[in-house]
């Protein structure tokens, strides 16, 4: 965000009063007297429990908060600013004419102490509505000579994201969440439109307005460019070398320009200065830039009139109005160079230094290549959210409104004489559902068109998958990345140190997307813009020199302090500097979220208040011991501070990732000492949520726990505690759902315990039977006949009962009875009313919505015809049969009747379902063996599920089996075992409970055979892993045909178990065919059992007739019938069509 | 190439197709809002008569459903 629009609306304060009771509720175990084991009277140890502190932060900044602080910030902020940028509205035709906006406000009414009610979510997703809340304006207009002034004027709705603080649900308590119909674990964050659920990915680009320096060494070019972000445009400025000489680089400026006379027309004339701004005192650097002062004194310039001309002749500009060359060169240097700084009084100084820091960086790049920026480096990036996407949005709509509003009044005022006096009010009503469309329309649609920014973007919403829980809440913390994928770089798709505790280490995509979408960490924050002014005259008052009074010769050797990349003072004693600002933040005396550092490549602090920086919190250290202590701790556990306390009082503090790169963090408390700034809170903060479901990934090779990250969004399981109350799509659910024996702290604190997906199955490590190769898995029958892995399917059918212009509308109709009054099969299912029965089963080819649509919906009213009306039934269509399971109606927003059909499927698993751990180790069922066959041990146990051994030597999942081991010792010691990353339960201590048991300590069992009784050869490892199964089932993949539907245009078989198609036999198969030599199979395969089509084709002159004529020689002595695929026929008139004969040559076979 | 996709049979066979039943029934539907019993006839608007909701649930059915429990 450029400094321009700022006002004095600090967020900070409003974000610690909204905190939503619901989390409360969930977090309310901390509060009880007993927790994680541990009593309110038990000793403290700060290395331990300062755990503690990640679900007290959790608590106030939940898992989504970066969205809802955005979101909220955008409708209570942003939207005010917007609002004040745009305020007037004025006439061309009546000079007195104004109407000026005074106040916006999303869902609430002036000096309404409440919100307006707006429809709860569930319903708006039931009823395929969008959730939104009225936007108020208060506006003050004239009409005629007298100024009016109107409150609570609605413009438009805006889509309004769960949870915020614009939300009914925003702090409702569970019981009002379950009374909503709500599940009070979702997390929220996203926004619900025509019933869809619809998120806005975090989008992370490069840091605006920062200067970045880039070397190609090849080419010897250096060059440091500034992306300028303003309200009104964007536009890059590049610094770049040219065989050593220094040029000043810009889209609207047709050529480059020598840095020398840019400097000039900014204002620094003289030479000495320019060296003095540039090189400071530096022999070197004046050497490199020496050269750069000859190419401007060829062309003569000496005078700031002089360069200003010279660039005002190379400015490109499409103006109406001719200006002089002198007024272009003033025009560019003030708004078009840099066009983030803006220039008051045409006062160059500020941007004169810019340019000349960019100069300064670049001659430091070509005198040591290592001083460049890396564009990979987290502390570069910025990341956007929903609120600034949203801002981008909503202020093209309204200037949009705006327009419109204005022409309309234009229009009006036009008139020479009106019978009543003009109210502006009536017009503006007319455009308000310009804005609600819009902002629905590029919510549900995804693509950003702006044209102010030239902005074309597509893809930037995502329908939030409700696969399972966590694939929503994997959803909520995902990054996408503007590169393209298509590049064949490695660096954005590397893995960056400076990712650490911020980006999470093992969630990302495999194949094209892989490194380019990343996910959040589990303890990081998002910044949101914060004010830069304030913070300009704090670092005056504590000892800032300022930038306009200082002496040019003087400027490089002290410190620069720059505030959001520009130049604003310089300070002697950086350290000192940089301490006391820090000091400040500790106590809360600025926003916590303001980072500063030291750059001493650069000699430079750097202080950044800018949103969409990543950071993350910190205890602070301070001679070499923590400040977080034992009695803090106590307090936290007692519910006597939270988290926002140990920020206020110091204790912790928030560091992005520049700010980290100027701190001593140490990992564990042992690690402490003197030099130690920071220490961590938890170490396995480094994972995100999704990662953190994987029991001890530290000993698992990495790649597996990246595959575990893309499976565990796949695994049936709970999904809310509404899911039977949702009517989506298509929804995978669990039957038993089981928490796992070995969970993660992230586990509880995510609530994946709460909504899990899978189930504790007792495996046996070994081999059985030759259906296990190739990480088949072996399935006892008994264990599916008890439940396991069973799981509903439950699909919605959506039908809308549409209204035509001639007053007639679809109707559902009864059903159709035979003879003896018994419905026909097809209509076995339908009630009365033309809709399926509640739970009744459906089987293929019956119909489950009976839906009539009138013949004559074209006509016209006057056209009395009688209505008719020709059947549309909505058929079933699946190898299995369904039950109906609920049937929804409703009406949609424009009163056409909606109806829902829910159809259920119970499946249990079958031979080819999948199912994989939670270690990357998928597999498919191979066979299904009756428990009597199967092994048992000592207690007459036998394994729920047979893997094979071989899938561990290659794939090194350590972590699975000490899982194994730790969920054994669990089950006999009557505990839940905790598998957390870095730390977890000791596998010594766990070995110590099975020999106590009577176990092997390794935790292998004796085994007898089930076939023939006796004893396994081997001791087999046997114990209970989380299983999970996944979306991929045959059911839904089985597909087989023989004869079957056509393409109308080739008659070739259809393609897709969609529309029943054939298998094709590709080229590879027929490649293998012509080798083997079978060409008869080969002419059946590709044409007889295709597309066999009989012409006549006439021998003389080679083209095809019809009927035993040829219509080009016009005899049939010589047509002869022969077969060729119809396509092959397609092909010859195709040709014939753009003037190619192909001409058919006949001879006879053998 | 065009991929005209695959219908199922559209229009029931005559022999099959039956008479068109003339019971004009009213069926039973719940309101989500209130749990009250509203019963809907084919031109009725959809809206539960004590309390006004608009989402409606259609009652199960009195038929006796065979599951076949694997």
């Amino acid at each position: 965000m450029p400094p321009k629009r700022r006002d004095s609306v600090r967020q900070g304060s409003s974000r610690h009063s909204v905190k939503s009771a619901a989390s409360d509720e969930s977090f309310n175990e901390l509060l009880k007297p007993m927790y994680k084991g541990k009593a309110l009277t038990d000793e403290i140890n700060t290395a331990e429990d300062k755990w503690n502190l990640l679900p007290a932060f959790l608590k106030v900044k939940g898992l989504v908060k970066q969205h809802l602080d955005s979101f909220n910030y955008f409708v209570d902020v942003d939207l005010k600013k917007i609002i004040k940028a745009n305020e007037k509205v004025l006439s061309d035709v009546d000079p007195d004419f104004y109407l000026k906006y005074l106040d916006i406000r999303v869902g609430y009414k002036h000096g309404a102490t409440e919100m307006d009610p707006i429809l709860p979510p569930h319903e708006c997703r039931l009823r395929d509505l969008t959730y939104s809340a009225p936007i108020y304006v208060d506006v003050e207009y004239t009409r005629g000579r007298k100024v009016y002034s109107n409150k609570n004027l609605e413009i438009g709705k805006m889509p309004i994201m769960l949870r915020s603080n614009k939300c009914t649900l925003n702090g409702a308590s569970e019981g009002r969440m379950a009374s909503l119909d709500e599940c009070p674990l979702d997390p929220g964050g996203y926004f619900i439109v025509n019933g869809t659920e619809k998120v806005i990915l975090v989008q992370e680009q490069l840091s605006k307005n920062r200067i970045i320096v880039e070397a190609d060494e090849k080419k010897g070019i250096v060059q440091a460019s500034v992306t300028s972000s303003t309200h009104e445009r964007k536009s890059k400025t590049y610094v770049v070398t040219k065989n050593d000489k220094i040029y000043l680089k810009h889209n609207s400026i047709g050529e480059e320009v020598p840095i020398v006379v840019i400097l000039k027309a900014a204002g620094v004339t003289s030479d000495l200065e320019i060296m003095q701004l540039v090189c400071g005192d530096n022999a070197t650097y004046q050497d490199l830039f020496a050269i750069n002062f000859e190419e401007c004194a060829k062309l003569g310039i000496y005078t700031q009139q002089q360069a200003l001309e010279y660039l005002g002749a190379k400015v490109k500009t499409m103006r109406r109005h001719k200006l002089t060359t002198l007024q272009e060169g003033i025009e560019a240097v003030a708004t078009t160079i840099i066009a983030h700084l803006t220039v008051t009084d045409l006062d160059f100084k500020e941007k004169a230094l810019y340019i000349a820091m960019m100069t300064r960086r670049v001659i430091m790049a070509m005198d040591n290549p290592k001083m460049v920026d890396d564009r990979d480096y987290v502390g570069n990036k910025r990341l956007e959210l929903a609120g600034q996407l949203m801002s981008l949005l909503f202020e093209d709509l309204f200037k949009k409104f705006n327009s419109d509003f204005k022409a309309n009044i234009d229009k009006i005022l036009k008139k020479p004489n009106r019978a009543t006096e003009f109210n502006a009010l009536l017009s503006i009503n007319v455009h308000s559902n310009n804005i609600t469309s819009g902002l629905n329309r590029a919510i549900s649609t995804g693509n950003w068109s702006l044209k102010r920014f030239k902005m074309e973007r597509a893809g930037v919403t995502h329908v939030l998958s409700r696969l399972s829980y966590v694939s929503a809440l994997g959803m909520m913390t995902r990054i996408s990345s503007q590169f393209e994928k298509s590049r064949k770089v490695s660096g954005p798709r590397a893995l960056q140190p400076s990712q650490f505790g911020m980006l999470c280490t093992s969630d990302t995509p495999e194949g094209e997307a892989c490194g380019l979408v990343k996910n959040l960490a589990l303890m990081t924050h998002i910044t949101t813009d914060d004010e830069e002014e304030p913070i300009k005259k704090l670092c005056f008052l504590i000892g800032v020199e300022n930038i306009s009074a200082i002496d040019s010769s003087t400027l490089h050797s002290n410190f620069g302090v720059y505030l959001n990349g520009t130049l604003i003072g310089t300070t002697r004693f950086p350290s000192k500097f940089v301490t006391q600002f820090r000091k400040l933040r500790r106590t809360g005396r600025i926003s916590e979220f303001i980072s500063i550092y030291t750059n001493s490549h650069q000699n430079a602090v750097h202080i950044a208040t800018d949103g969409g920086r990543i950071c993350r919190p910190l205890i602070i250290v301070e001679n070499g011991a923590s400040k977080v202590k034992a009695h803090h701790l106590l307090k936290l556990k007692q519910g006597r501070m939270q988290f926002d306390d140990f920020l206020k009082q110091g204790l912790v503090e928030y560091l992005d990732v520049n700010e980290e790169n100027d701190c001593f963090i140490a990992l564990y408390e042992k690690d402490l000492s003197e030099q130690i700034t920071h220490l961590e809170i938890e170490p396995f903060t480094v994972l995100g949520a999704v990662a953190g479901l994987i029991p001890y990934p530290h000993h698992n090779q990495s790649p597996r726990n990246t595959y575990q990250c893309a499976m565990g969004k796949q695994a049936i399981g709970a999904i809310a505690y509404n899911q039977f109350k949702r009517i989506d799509t298509l929804l995978y659910l669990m039957v038993y759902p089981q928490q796992p024996m070995v969970k993660t702290k992230t586990i509880e604190l995510i609530d994946y315990d709460k909504l899990p997906a899978g189930q504790n199955a007792t495996v046996a490590v070994m081999s059985y039977s030759g259906y296990d190769i190739e990480d088949a898995l072996v399935l006892n029958k008994a264990s599916i006949d008890r439940g396991f892995g069973r799981c509903q399917v439950l699909r919605k059918n959506t039908t809308v009962l549409k209204r035509y212009p001639n007053h007639t509308q679809d109707i559902v109709g009864g059903m159709r009875v035979n003879e003896n009054n018994e419905p026909i099969f097809q209509h076995a299912s339908l009630g009365p009313d033309g809709l399926g029965e509640v739970g009744c089963r459906v089987e293929s080819g019956q119909v489950y919505i009976n839906k009539s649509v009138p013949t004559n919906a074209g006509e016209s009213v006057m056209n009395h015809s009688e209505s008719t009306h020709r059947e549309t039934p909505v058929f079933y269509k699946a190898p299995e049969p369904s039950y109906i399971d609920q049937v929804m109606m409703s009406v949609s927003d424009n009163e056409q009747a909606l109806i829902k059909v829910l159809l259920r499927q119970t499946r249990r698993p079958e031979l080819g379902d999948k199912f994989s751990s939670r270690h990357g180790q998928k597999g498919v069922c191979g066979i299904i063996v009756q428990q009597e066959d199967l092994p048992f041990n000592d207690d007459g146990i036998s394994p729920d599920i047979i893997m094979n051994p071989h899938g561990f030597p290659s794939r090194m999942t350590v972590g699975k089996m000490i899982e194994l081991i730790s969920g054994k010792a669990g089950v006999l010691n009557g505990s839940l075992e905790y598998g957390t990353c870095f730390g977890g339960s000791k596998l010594e201590d766990m070995s110590k409970i099975l020999v106590d048991n009577g176990f092997n300590y390794s935790g292998k069992d004796m085994l007898y055979s089930g076939i023939t009784g006796e004893c396994l050869q081997a001791y087999i490892f046997f114990g209970p892993i989380y299983y999970q199964k996944l979306k991929h089932m045959v059911l839904d993949k089985m597909h087989a045909r023989a004869r079957g539907p056509r393409a109308v245009l080739t008659r070739q078989p259809t393609e897709g178990r969609s529309r029943d198609g054939g298998l094709r036999l590709g080229e590879m198969e027929r490649d293998c065919v012509i080798a083997y030599g079978a060409s008869q199979l080969l002419l059946e395969r590709l044409m007889l059992s295709s597309d066999a089509f009989e012409v006549d084709i006439c021998d003389k002159c080679g083209l095809m007739g019809y009927n035993g004529w040829c219509t080009s020689c016009k005899t049939a002595e010589h047509v002869v019938k022969m077969t060729i695929p119809y396509a092959a026929k397609l092909l010859f008139q195709e040709l014939l069509s753009m003037n190619i004969a192909p001409r058919l040559k006949l001879e006879d076979v053998f | 190439m065009s991929r005209e996709g695959f219908v199922a049979p559209q229009n029931l066979s005559s022999a099959a197709s039956g008479f068109t039943s003339n019971k004009n029934n009213t069926v039973k539907y719940i309101c989500t809002s209130c749990a009250t019993n509203v019963s809907l006839g084919r031109n009725d608007a959809i809206r539960c008569s004590s309390c006004g909701h608009r989402v409606l649930y259609k009652a199960r059915t009195r038929r006796m459903v065979q599951f076949e429990a694997r």
